[in-house]
């Protein structure tokens, strides 16, 4: 009975190498998982705009949807791409297989485990995941391991040329247990308050630009050239846009702070440095967009390439916004508001599934050896996902600027008598309106998200038998 | 059909199963017989026009291989030592032309290559880029500036009111509350700015009001009622104990009257 489930599954997820069949099976656990994350972020606007409907607060369900989206989908996900490009770009064999196959079932248990903690009240707290220590730990172990077997991989390389996808995964896989334990030293009971709060923006913004923007990038850049067949355009404009998504890593978070007890020079580098997000941002998208120039109508026929281009746009848009506020000027409106929350849901929720769909579209074909499942449904996926970011990028960005101009008109401190209680009133009509729109937008998101994973459900289960890429090992003789 | 599966398995020197597969996978690809693709796999006479596995193999590599004359970009397949163990893409190709044995059209540029290189100097660039970002990023701004006669924000909370600041962290009320006043226009009517020595739980979205000046606004029965759910503020399942400490927190949070250092 084992073995015939066994051979069951394998049968599902194709008869490639064990590392072929590990990268799939994160991309399906990924896709489970963001139905969850979606839910729960879609869920966290509700608790936003209707306090007090939920059983849970806002303070409980955001931290979830987190966990669930941050560790649960995207990462797992975008290793799953680290490891099905790894063997192909190194010419090496995956090191140690079964250490994945642990990494995956320590991030996909320590989530439901974590979504429990936090759900029943034991969790720390602290933004954006809220784990208590018990959790933190193992969870930077299981972090750990992309790194150890990706550094692995590439020490025992036949490919002595490295494609630019390369430079990403391994600053990716480096940076995302370094950003956890930076995170973990500031959550210490002696660290100070500032700390703490500049250790919760510098992981949650580290994790999109070192992470989530950065893989994803070079997996987009591995796709769009696999796919379509064509050269990269530009290799030193790939290198600008990798070292531009580091540099940019903790300063959109400080802006957050912007004003706040941590010293004033903070506010100027945080601006200027800021920049290096969009800069990276736009680099990789201009880098694929010219490398598709003469292949721009192929897109409707390849999914993959069509949610990287469409990802890499989404980004330059959630970093110039980004970056922009990380201005004094902007950032005295901004800063504190729900506009900051507007740009982390876009960036989880919306960059986060089209970068990964980029890899996973393209990867499970070959891996498998099944068709996307039905065109069609990847087109709904694409309009339902860019359509509501946009929308919740847009109209819950408006509604914090909103109220930091009613702070600025003086709601806070009762000042606002002087211009009249119907105005308060009415910003405050405008405020809530805006976050119902913004929810409207984000129900339309997670329709994108559902159509995303029923793609990959589908085309895992019912995916019309392709041709498929198998790695095996091959013995050389002596010649 | 298994002698030609043996014969084209012992001439491509791969595993039977394999070539069975990739022999199905091709006729259908090309419309001939399986056993047709075996006998042209086994060295008889050619039955389509597609290329062997072996050719097919290396997808990763063919284009390049492809564009053999430009020995700046021919990855290191040639190159691999003998004996060793190597990783092969057997690869049937969707598209049959992109397997032509010998390349027909014009020049095709090489893909998924680059310069011979090392990765591991990207990773210790990346580590020393961290390293400096932590440093700037993250431990700058939180050094402490104790400016002589600066009026400080640390308030000295009583037992209760410290495990009920535990009470108001693990209960994510930092999520919708800041603890922060900035010396800015916005924030007028809120409190003392808040400084660098400050105890109390900053936070970074104020989709509620600002608690760190809360003591002198409201009373501790007021803050109760809200923590228990008064107006549109959720409703805190907190034990009496609990409750008390966190009602303790905010009511000792008063910036207002805060000494000079």
């Amino acid at each position: 009975m084992a073995d015939t489930q066994t051979a069951d599954t394998k049968a599902l997820l194709g008869g490639g190498s064990e590392g072929d069949r590990l990268a799939a099976t994160h991309f399906m656990v990924g896709a489970a998982l963001l139905v969850l994350g979606g839910g729960l972020q879609l869920l966290s606007l509700v608790s936003l705009r209707f306090a007090g409907l939920l059983p849970l607060s806002y303070g409980r369900i955001e931290p979830m949807a987190n966990l669930t989206l941050m560790v649960g989908f995207v990462a797992i996900s975008l290793i799953g791409g680290v490891y099905y490009v790894l063997p192909r770009l190194t010419g090496a064999r995956l090191w140690r297989v079964d250490l994945p196959w642990l990494g995956l079932l320590g991030m996909a248990g320590l989530v439901i485990v974590g979504l429990i903690v936090i759900g029943v009240g034991l969790g720390d707290g602290s933004q954006p995941l809220g784990l208590p220590i018990w959790i933190d730990l193992p969870l930077v172990l299981v972090l750990s391991i992309p790194l150890i077997v990706t550094v692995a991989t590439i020490r025992r390389r036949e490919e002595e040329r490295s494609f630019v996808t390369l430079w990403f995964v391994l600053g990716g896989v480096a940076w995302l247990p370094l950003l956890y334990i930076a995170h973990l030293v500031t959550e210490l009971p002696d660290v100070s308050s500032v700390a703490t709060a500049y250790g919760e923006v510098f992981f949650s913004a580290g994790f999109v630009t070192m992470f989530l923007v950065t893989v994803g990038s070079g997996l987009v850049y591995y796709t769009v050239v696999k796919e379509l067949d064509i050269a990269l355009a530009s290799r030193q404009l790939a290198l600008v846009g990798f070292w531009s998504l580091g540099f940019a890593a903790a300063w959109w978070g400080a802006a957050q702070l912007l004003f706040g007890p941590g010293p004033g020079w903070v506010a100027g580098v945080a601006a200027a440095l800021g920049l290096a997000f969009p800069l990276g941002a736009l680099a990789n998208a201009a880098n694929v967009s010219m490398t598709l120039e003469g292949s721009w109508a192929e897109l409707g026929e390849r999914p993959g390439v069509l949610s990287g281009v469409l990802g890499l746009y989404l980004t330059v848009g959630v970093a110039a916004v980004a970056a922009l506020a990380g201005f004094r000027s902007v950032g005295s409106v901004t800063s504190e508001t729900a506009f900051w929350e507007a740009v982390e849901y876009v960036a989880l929720g919306g960059v986060g599934t089209l970068l990964v769909s980029s890899v996973s579209l393209a990867a499970l074909p070959r891996l498998i050896g099944r068709q996307v499942e039905t065109a069609s449904q990847a087109r709904r996926f694409h309009r339902l996902t860019i359509a509501g970011a946009v929308g919740v990028l847009i109209t819950l960005g408006a509604a914090g600027i909103v109220s930091g101009y009613s702070w600025i008109g003086g709601s806070n401190s009762a000042a606002y008598v002087d211009a009249g209680e119907g105005w308060a009133a009415g910003v405050s009509g405008t405020y809530d309106t805006l976050v119902l729109v913004a929810l409207i937008f984000g129900i339309i998101l997670f329709l994108g998200q559902l159509s995303y994973t029923a793609l990959v459900t589908g085309t895992v289960t019912r995916g019309k038998a392709i041709p498929q890429e198998v790695l095996v090992a091959k013995e050389t003789s002596d010649e | 059909m298994s002698e030609k599966l043996t014969a084209a398995a012992a001439a491509l020197g791969l595993p039977e199963a394999l070539v069975e597969r990739s022999a199905a996978a091709r006729a259908a690809e090309t419309g001939a017989s399986a056993d047709d693709i075996l006998t042209e796999w086994a060295g008889g006479e050619a039955a389509s026009a597609s290329a062997p596995p072996a050719e097919a193999a290396v997808s990763e590599t063919s284009n390049a291989e492809d564009a053999a004359e430009d020995d700046e970009e021919t990855p290191s397949q040639a190159a691999t030592p003998p004996t060793a163990v190597q990783e092969i893409v057997i690869d049937v190709p969707a598209r049959p032309e992109t397997a032509a044995p010998v390349p027909t059209g014009p020049y095709k540029p090489p893909v998924l290559v680059g310069a011979r290189d090392n990765p591991m100097t990207i990773l210790l660039g990346a580590i020393g880029l961290f390293i400096m970002i932590v440093l700037v990023g993250l431990v700058g701004p939180s050094i402490s500036t104790d400016i002589a006669g600066a009026r400080s924000s640390e308030i000295p909370y009583t037992e209760s009111a410290q495990r009920g600041r535990d009470i108001y962290t693990t209960s994510g009320c930092a999520a919708c509350h800041t603890q922060m006043v900035r010396p800015v226009i916005a924030d007028v009517g809120l409190g003392a700015v808040t400084l660098t020595d400050t105890n109390q739980v900053l936070g970074t979205r104020r989709f509620g009001p600002d608690l760190s000046d809360l003591g002198s606004r409201m009373t501790a029965d007021q803050i109760e009622a809200v923590i228990g759910g008064l107006g549109s503020h959720p409703s805190l399942i907190l034990s009496s104990d609990m409750l008390t400490d966190l009602v303790a927190y905010l009511s000792e949070s008063r910036t207002s009257g805060t000494e000079q250092s």
